[in-house]
């Protein structure tokens, strides 16, 4: 059957890719404001679809007047660039990545687990059952017992992340290790080397671009656990902020910070991939 | 008479490589490969292991290399019982020969640098100086197996199929290998370049004096390369490989009588044909 045009073999044009592909974003954006419009016509004081200049106005408070719970005395003609550093915006996106970066890191040690795990056996079956079994355990159902355990301060919010993409990873790592052709390590054998040599000179440097597109793929995850945490227990934070604007409606700043979450973690990914890409020209994602 | 058949050598104990009564077996239930296997590779030899399909010459190979432990039996590489591959025993295989992370450079100086430096010694200034020597050498290794050396720098993946085997080769060589063990190492090339790889092996065999052990289902590569030509083959469909045929090839092997020994060798290693193995010849 033909329809006249192809569909496996189009090739879109230039013209056609732009438009179609942004085209979700403008119905999206349209259709918001269309139907704000309209309910602001309705009931001024709605506060469910803010308006763009309501939005505005709350972004300029959130990220260029000070934050509320601020000590230092107002600096009325402040740099734009000093008053950013000073607002709520800067505070919460601040606290937010420093738990973001500290869980990263301790995500390295798992991939090192892992690598130990798929090349040494008797590591891997010391750990693997184990894991495999860590895995299917609910994360966000240990909360409660890790705020019991330790506390509701930042020990429980990064061991909730830690504890929740861990196993992953190092189940990752673990195929990714063993899917490096054994050719490859006899032949470090014969060249010399000794098992170390192969863990960390030839195994770690093949399956580190792969790693590092694992992490990226787990980067949802490790957000996903953040935010769960900072909802239910924090004092500062961009989830903290979400949290706590929803019980007053404050959709005027929900939106906008829902958006700058995103555009961070876009920013995180991107500079990810570009990292790996500069670190392993040799690598082609298949 | 061109070939004799191979004499069966009193000076066992002398020989570089010593395979006694290996038996090998897979799956469950246990399927033999090797069955009371007995071979002894003398110093300077290059022998080529000829077989079809799965008649136990690449795993023969594996247990010399030390990469896999035999049910029965055991191999003497000079005397001693390796239990896992090391700097004795050069590796070639057909695929994965390189490490796709390094540059021609970086695979061909990894094993100098691995003996000579630790995980921990290569943060010394010793190891960035010597490193410089290991370069120098490897460049010359880089000449000798036809390479410019504007291609040093280039990952495997940008070089040919030809080009990667002849890198494989030095990386295994500048270590001074006893034994170069080389499993298909030219079967996925084309004719063209796969002549030229034969001309380069002989040529570095002849050069450095090395032991070679060529694995290959191709007769008359294994004739234009070796100098004794073992094959391979089972006697019944239900037992495990012997050593069918063991031929010692003069030198020079003269290019117009190999199609006839051709003939010869593959009815020696076609004796017996599993029914799955004769429809894969013929498909």
């Amino acid at each position: 059957m033909s329809f006249g045009f192809q569909l496996v073999h189009a090739k879109p044009s230039r013209t056609w890719t732009v438009l179609l592909s942004w085209f979700l974003f403008a119905l999206g954006i349209g259709l918001y404001f269309q139907t704000a419009q309209k309910r602001h016509v309705g009931n001024p004081e709605d506060r469910v679809m803010p308006t763009i200049s309501q939005m505005a106005r709350g972004m300029y408070d959130a990220a260029l007047k000070p934050a509320e719970d601020d000590d230092q005395p107002v600096v009325e003609n402040a740099s734009l660039a000093h008053r950013f550093l000073g607002s709520m915006l800067w505070k919460d996106t601040l606290a937010t990545s420093r738990r973001f970066l500290l869980s990263m890191l301790l995500l390295i040690p798992a991939v090192v687990l892992g690598l130990h795990m798929g090349l040494f056996p008797y590591v891997g079956v010391f750990f693997l059952r184990f894991f495999l079994f860590f895995d299917k355990i609910v994360a966000l159902s240990l909360l409660p017992i890790l705020f019991i355990a330790f506390g509701i301060d930042e020990l429980s919010k990064i061991m909730l992340i830690v504890i929740g993409v861990t196993p992953t990873i190092i189940l990752d790592t673990v195929n990714l290790t063993r899917g490096v052709p054994n050719e490859q390590i006899v032949k470090a054998f014969t060249l010399g080397a000794h098992d170390f040599d192969v863990a960390y000179r030839v195994v770690l440097r093949q399956i580190a671009p792969r790693v590092l597109n694992s992490l990226r793929l787990n980067l949802k995850s490790v957000m996903l656990f953040l935010f769960a945490g900072e909802m239910i227990a924090s004092t500062d934070g961009l989830a903290y902020r979400i949290a706590l604007l929803r019980r007053h409606m404050g959709m005027d700043v929900i939106i906008p910070y829902v958006l700058w979450v995103a555009l961070l973690l876009f920013l995180v990914d991107l500079s990810m991939r570009l990292l790996n890409r500069k670190l392993h020209p040799w690598f082609h994602e298949t | 008479m061109i070939l004799s058949k191979h004499d069966q050598r009193e000076t066992a104990a002398m020989a570089l490589i010593q395979i006694e009564d290996i038996s090998v077996a897979y799956g469950s239930p246990p399927r033999p490969v090797l069955d009371g296997l007995n071979l002894s590779i003398e110093d300077g030899e290059f022998v080529c292991l000829l077989g079809q399909t799965g008649c136990g010459k690449s795993t023969l190979l594996r247990l010399v290399l030390g990469s896999e432990k035999p049910v029965g039996g055991r191999v003497l590489i000079d005397g001693i019982e390796h239990d896992q591959p090391d700097r004795t025993r050069g590796y070639v295989p057909q695929k994965y020969s390189l490490f796709p992370d390094r540059t021609v450079l970086g695979n061909i100086t990894f094993g100098p640098e691995v003996a000579e430096f630790s995980l921990l010694n290569r943060f010394t200034a010793r190891y960035f100086r010597r490193r410089r020597q290991f370069r120098q050498e490897a460049m010359q290794y880089i000449r000798r197996i036809g390479l410019r050396e504007a291609d040093a720098n280039k990952y495997p993946e940008q070089l040919s199929g030809g080009m990667q085997q002849r890198v494989a080769i030095a990386q295994s060589l500048i270590t001074k290998p006893r034994i170069l063990l080389m499993d298909e190492a030219f079967s996925a090339l084309d004719s063209g370049t796969r002549k030229d790889m034969q001309r380069l092996i002989r040529q570095l065999w002849r050069d450095t004096g090395i032991t070679v052990l060529f694995v290959t289902h191709n007769t008359e590569e294994a004739l234009y390369l070796g100098t004794r030509v073992v094959v391979l083959a089972k006697e019944t469909p239900d037992r495990g490989s012997h050593v069918a045929l063991d031929l010692d090839v003069p030198e020079p092997c003269h290019t117009e009588q190999i199609p006839r020994l051709v003939s010869r060798l593959e009815n020696a290693s076609g004796c017996v044909r599993e029914p799955e193995e004769a429809a894969l010849a013929t498909a």
